[in-house]
């Protein structure tokens, strides 16, 4: 699978917002599966919109987007993986309830390889705690399990570790590398600053 | 989907539903008996269970004081007779022919006879409208058909049989009783079957048919006497508002059935159309309640939706919960108003049956309820979806 971004400019940011970007208003912009990419910008600069327009969650943009090679149909749940940036947890879910809420669509891991992941990253006790009661770090590391739980030809992530310090950060990224590359998945990343967690294949400024 | 079903458990309001369940349950119960209703108890007033022509009325004159003195004053002239029939509003006048030889009628039941004496009138057979093969006699036959007062069946049915806990009997069993009339005079004596077959609430006298009484009263009485005091008028509108007038002013009575048994239809439709317009604004301010209802439910929860959107859910798979659960309570509730009805229904079909001989109707209830409920889960169903992927697709224009 290829994404293939042409031209592609949020509406709501004016050309010079934008100028100097490696992604916008690029003739065209390619992501292949297998490969991994940075994307790095400051705030405000649209990088959770990029991802968005990728993910086909937000439609406000110019230009085109491809998804070569893939039917669009179940994107969200067999192709695209997508970590948000504000999480997307439902809080009255224990940590456990809320990953299985995304597997039960996917059935695509056991409830023992969800609570083996959840474990080498969360405290045992905090597994069948609301999500509620949890610290903003720990709820990144629920929603960092949750996007492994699918199928995926690429893994978005949207500034993953903003919350964690380097030794869980490198240990979530671990466990993500690892599944990256059993599905054989590409990865994009966003970040305010160039992170080190990946084996980055290319880095882009947006 | 346990999960899913846990997070939207909680959205649902219960007080709200409560009152849907409530309001749509005595809408639609109410509906349902009114129609049914409406369509069972409709031909005992449209039906013609008389059988005298419509437009016709019994006209005599009023007894007073004087006249119990002097009989001559209950009888109409020839002049009177000429003005009556003057009139622009009568079409025709007949008169009634009275029996004028003894008559006597027979009855056996359980070994014993029981005998009372009695008597008979006659008006032109085109005033009747029974059926043509009951109502006929010939010097040859041995049956005489009778007509008797409706009023006579009334007064036993919720009279006498009520207050003496005695079965009531409808106009279809009294007409299979047969019983012996014997009729005497100039020396003679005559012996017929009879029953009745049929019951007029015009008129209050026993009925022959003509063709018996004018010979009967050739053969066994004396045609000398040939006086009327009683008429059969036929109008060409009975609701010409000329008729009481004339009637009042010249101190006749008027059997005021025909004009009574529109007026009780009207108000009866009347009725019926004020119940089921109070009962069907009932069933929409339930379906409009449950409508805001669930839009509330997906404004406030708007975040919840959008998130199990953006994990992969589908608008079908958000909608799915809200979708069986009102449509399980509207058909449990539309079913339970049915039975309702139903169980109403059987109440007063069980005293119609008894009471009158009316064709029994198939039931409304269960095509009405069908029906509604398959208007009403289309409805929520479309709602439902629209609302929640209006909700999700704000999503695709947000940052």
């Amino acid at each position: 699978m290829e994404i293939i971004l042409r031209n592609i400019k949020p509406r709501y940011m004016s050309e010079s917002e934008v100028a100097g970007s490696d992604i916008y208003l690029q003739p065209e912009v390619r992501f292949e599966q297998g490969k991994r990419y940075m994307v790095c910008a400051k705030s405000g600069h649209g990088k959770s919109s990029l991802l968005n327009f990728i993910y086909g969650i937000n439609r406000e943009y110019d230009g085109e987007i491809e998804h070569r090679g893939v039917q669009e149909d179940s994107m969200r749940t067999h192709i695209l993986s997508y970590m948000f940036q504000d999480l997307c947890l439902f809080p009255e879910l224990t940590a456990m309830e809320n990953v299985q809420l995304k597997n039960m669509l996917t059935n695509f891991k056991s409830d023992s390889e969800i609570e083996q992941m959840l474990a080498s990253l969360l405290p045992v006790e905090k597994r069948d705690q609301p999500v509620a009661t949890l610290s903003l770090g720990q709820r990144q590391r629920v929603a960092a399990v949750r996007a492994l739980c699918q199928p995926m030809h690429f893994l978005l992530l949207d500034e993953p570790f903003s919350h964690l310090d380097n030794e869980t950060a490198r240990a979530v990224a671990d466990i993500m590398e690892k599944e990256i590359e059993k599905q054989g998945a590409g990865l994009i990343v966003t970040a305010l600053d160039p992170i080190e967690f990946f084996p980055f294949d290319k880095r882009l400024n947006l | 989907m346990k999960m899913l079903r846990k997070l939207q458990r909680k959205t649902l309001i219960p007080a709200q539903i409560a009152g849907y369940i409530a309001t749509l349950l005595v809408g639609v119960a109410i509906v349902l008996v009114a129609l049914q209703s409406y369509r069972d108890l409709r031909p005992l007033l449209t039906q013609q269970t008389d059988v005298f022509k419509a437009h016709t009325v019994t006209v005599s004159k009023n007894v007073t004081m004087f006249k119990t003195a002097n009989k001559e004053g209950i009888y109409f002239d020839n002049k009177e007779l000429a003005s009556l029939k003057e009139q622009p509003f009568v079409k025709d006048v007949a008169h009634f022919t009275s029996a004028q030889f003894n008559t006597e009628a027979a009855i056996s039941f359980a070994g014993q006879t029981m005998r009372t004496d009695f008597f008979f009138e006659s008006v032109p057979d085109e005033y009747l409208d029974v059926e043509s093969s009951e109502w006929k006699w010939d010097s040859t036959s041995d049956f005489l058909p009778l007509v008797i007062p409706e009023d006579y069946l009334n007064l036993y049915n919720f009279g006498f049989a009520e207050s003496q806990s005695l079965p009531v009997v409808s106009e279809g069993m009294l007409s299979q009783v047969t019983f012996t009339v014997v009729v005497s005079g100039n020396g003679k004596r005559r012996v017929y079957d009879s029953r009745i077959v049929g019951l007029s609430g015009k008129i209050n006298s026993i009925l022959v048919p003509d063709d018996f009484l004018q010979w009967a009263n050739k053969e066994f009485g004396d045609i000398s006497e040939k006086r009327s005091s009683r008429l059969l008028v036929e109008f060409t509108d009975a609701s010409d508002e000329r008729i009481p007038a004339y009637f009042e002013g010249r101190g006749l009575n008027i059997s005021q059935s025909e004009l009574e048994s529109s007026k009780i239809a009207f108000f009866f439709r009347l009725g019926m159309i004020f119940v089921i317009v109070i009962a069907m604004i009932i069933i929409i301010l339930s379906v409009a309640f449950i409508i805001m209802s669930l839009n509330l439910i997906v404004q406030r929860n708007r975040d919840l939706f959008i998130n199990l959107y953006k994990i992969g859910y589908s608008c079908g798979q958000i909608a799915r919960f809200y979708r069986v659960v009102i449509s399980i309570l509207t058909i449990i509730d539309i079913v339970i108003a049915a039975l309702l009805a139903s169980w109403f229904r059987s109440i007063y079909t069980d005293k119609l049956k008894v009471l009158f001989d009316i064709d029994q109707t198939g039931s409304l209830i269960w095509i009405i309820a069908s029906i509604s409920a398959i208007v009403l889960l289309v409805l929520y169903n479309t709602l439902i979806m629209h609302s929640i992927k209006k909700t999700v697709g704000v999503v695709k224009r947000e940052k």
